[in-house]
């Protein structure tokens, strides 16, 4: 078996005195859909942030296919290139144009020609279904509009990983079904991906994995199935319970 | 009044005056976006170098650079910027008001900086941009944006400003004028009221212009 694409190895953070991440170890494998699930404070956002060090840590590693994450500088960025990102509150350039927020990275990033890059873009927006948007500005389009822009925009630098962090956590309950719909072809298409969300649907649906983080440490890890009928911590149903009641 | 029109070179002055104004907007912008970049920068030394520079060269008089710059930099170290005197001093006085300047172009611009969410700097680093692409491309070009309600008013009083080079100039743009012309046939109101809608016909369209343009380039969130 090879290597899993994602390794972290007893990872710690302190934000100040608060503890947050705790001996965080963790692999996942190519083509796995891994969801962090937890009560709000518990990390994991942190956590999906630590992967491409938009957080830093203090002990522990992380590699990503095999290559530790470096430090800072050109191979930082050039690892985060890799690595797509998908945010809570969707973080599209306010300034460009939604084709030009897709081009951007593989032209300064990849050197893509702009034709090529174009080119590309307009199959990815096809792909999410925002294709007749791309001369628009972000704040012309709706939040699912622009979520999926954004899932575009990672896709176009062909990552070996994606990481959504609460990526419907700030959208109307009709746009969350049209971003989870692109979520899942995504999963389905192969990609590896970590997500932070309690969309239980999805996780069902898409999810090879359920991780339940609490007070910055991994509690539980089961399949999704199992994890939702039958969790074992206490911890666990207790988070379960109160976010099933309604 | 008529005379004075005549036998002063009154547009001449003004024209010295706008030459200033627009090499030393041009200096300040460049010098001082460089600043602003050192103060957002994630070099810790950058960022000292970059309020050492605004700190200093912001709490010194413009009058007291400009004197300077001749007496020190041109004639004690022989620093001179031309074998003419007239065009030596010439050169100070445009380094000296962006130099100067440079000090409030910065501090705009790193306003506008700061004006933009943080999730748009996390996004263009997650795609994989440098430092220095991420400023190119994503966040210089909103902070400008931002900045040029405070930018205009620091190009507004750049060309008030450029009336203390008549202490290095001489006679050579509007304010050195003013003062000649009063030395050589009294002071007069209207011959004071002339150079003051001079400098009202430079500076009140460039109000106008900004604030119709930051409202027309606000970057829509």
């Amino acid at each position: 078996m090879s290597e899993a694409l994602v390794v972290l190895k007893d990872v710690n953070k302190h934000f100040g005195d608060l503890h947050v991440l705790k001996d965080i170890t963790l692999e996942v494998g190519r083509g796995e859909v891994v969801i962090l699930i937890g009560p709000s404070g518990s990390g994991k956002s942190t956590l999906c942030r630590t992967i491409n060090r938009l957080e830093t840590f203090e002990s522990g590693s992380i590699t990503i296919d095999g290559k530790a994450l470096p430090e800072e500088g050109k191979e930082l960025a050039a690892l985060r290139a890799d690595v797509g990102m998908v945010f809570q509150s969707f973080n599209l350039f306010a300034h460009k144009t939604i084709l030009e927020n897709v081009t951007l990275g593989p032209i300064k990033v990849r050197g893509m020609k702009k034709a090529d890059a174009e080119k590309r873009a307009t199959e990815l927006l096809e792909r999410v279904g925002v294709a007749h948007q791309a001369q628009k500005y972000p704040a012309q389009l709706s939040g699912g509009q622009q979520q999926r822009v954004a899932i575009a925009r990672s896709l176009a630098m062909d990552p070996k990983v994606m990481l959504f962090d609460e990526p419907t956590s700030a959208l109307d309950p009709e746009m969350i079904t049209e971003v989870l719909d692109v979520m899942v072809e995504l999963a389905k298409s192969g990609m590896t991906m970590i997500v932070v969300t309690h969309e239980m649907g999805f996780a069902r649906k898409a999810a090879n994995r359920v991780v339940f983080l609490s007070d910055g440490q991994i509690v539980e890890e089961n399949t999704p199935e199992e994890f939702f009928t039958n969790p074992r911590s206490d911890r666990a149903k207790d988070f379960l319970g109160k976010i099933l009641t309604h | 009044m008529g005379d004075i029109i005549g036998n002063y070179d009154i547009l001449g002055a003004f024209w010295v005056t706008i030459q200033l104004s627009v090499l030393s907007a041009l200096g300040s912008l460049v010098i001082g976006t460089v600043l602003a970049v050192f103060r957002v920068s994630p070099v810790r030394v950058l960022r000292a170098l970059g309020a050492f520079y605004v700190n200093v060269l912001r709490n010194t008089p413009l009058t007291l650079l400009m004197v300077f710059s001749i007496l020190g930099m041109s004639i004690i170290l022989g620093l001179q910027l031309s074998q003419d005197q007239a065009r030596d001093s010439y050169w100070w006085a445009v380094i000296m008001l962006s130099v100067y300047h440079a000090a409030f172009v910065c501090e705009a611009i790193r306003s506008g900086v700061n004006t933009i969410p943080a999730g748009q700097a996390e996004a263009a680093r997650s795609i994989g941009l440098t430092f220095g692409q991420s400023m190119r491309e994503v966040l210089l070009p909103q902070a400008f944006r931002g900045a040029i309600a405070p930018l205009g008013s620091t190009l507004i009083a750049l060309i008030k400003n450029t009336t203390v080079a008549a202490v290095i100039l001489g006679t050579a743009e509007a304010a050195g004028l003013l003062a000649q012309i009063t030395e050589n046939e009294g002071a007069s109101l209207p011959t004071f009221f002339l150079f003051a809608l001079g400098f009202v016909i430079l500076t009140l369209p460039i109000g106008l212009a900004v604030t119709s343009l930051s409202r027309r380039l606000a970057v829509k969130r």
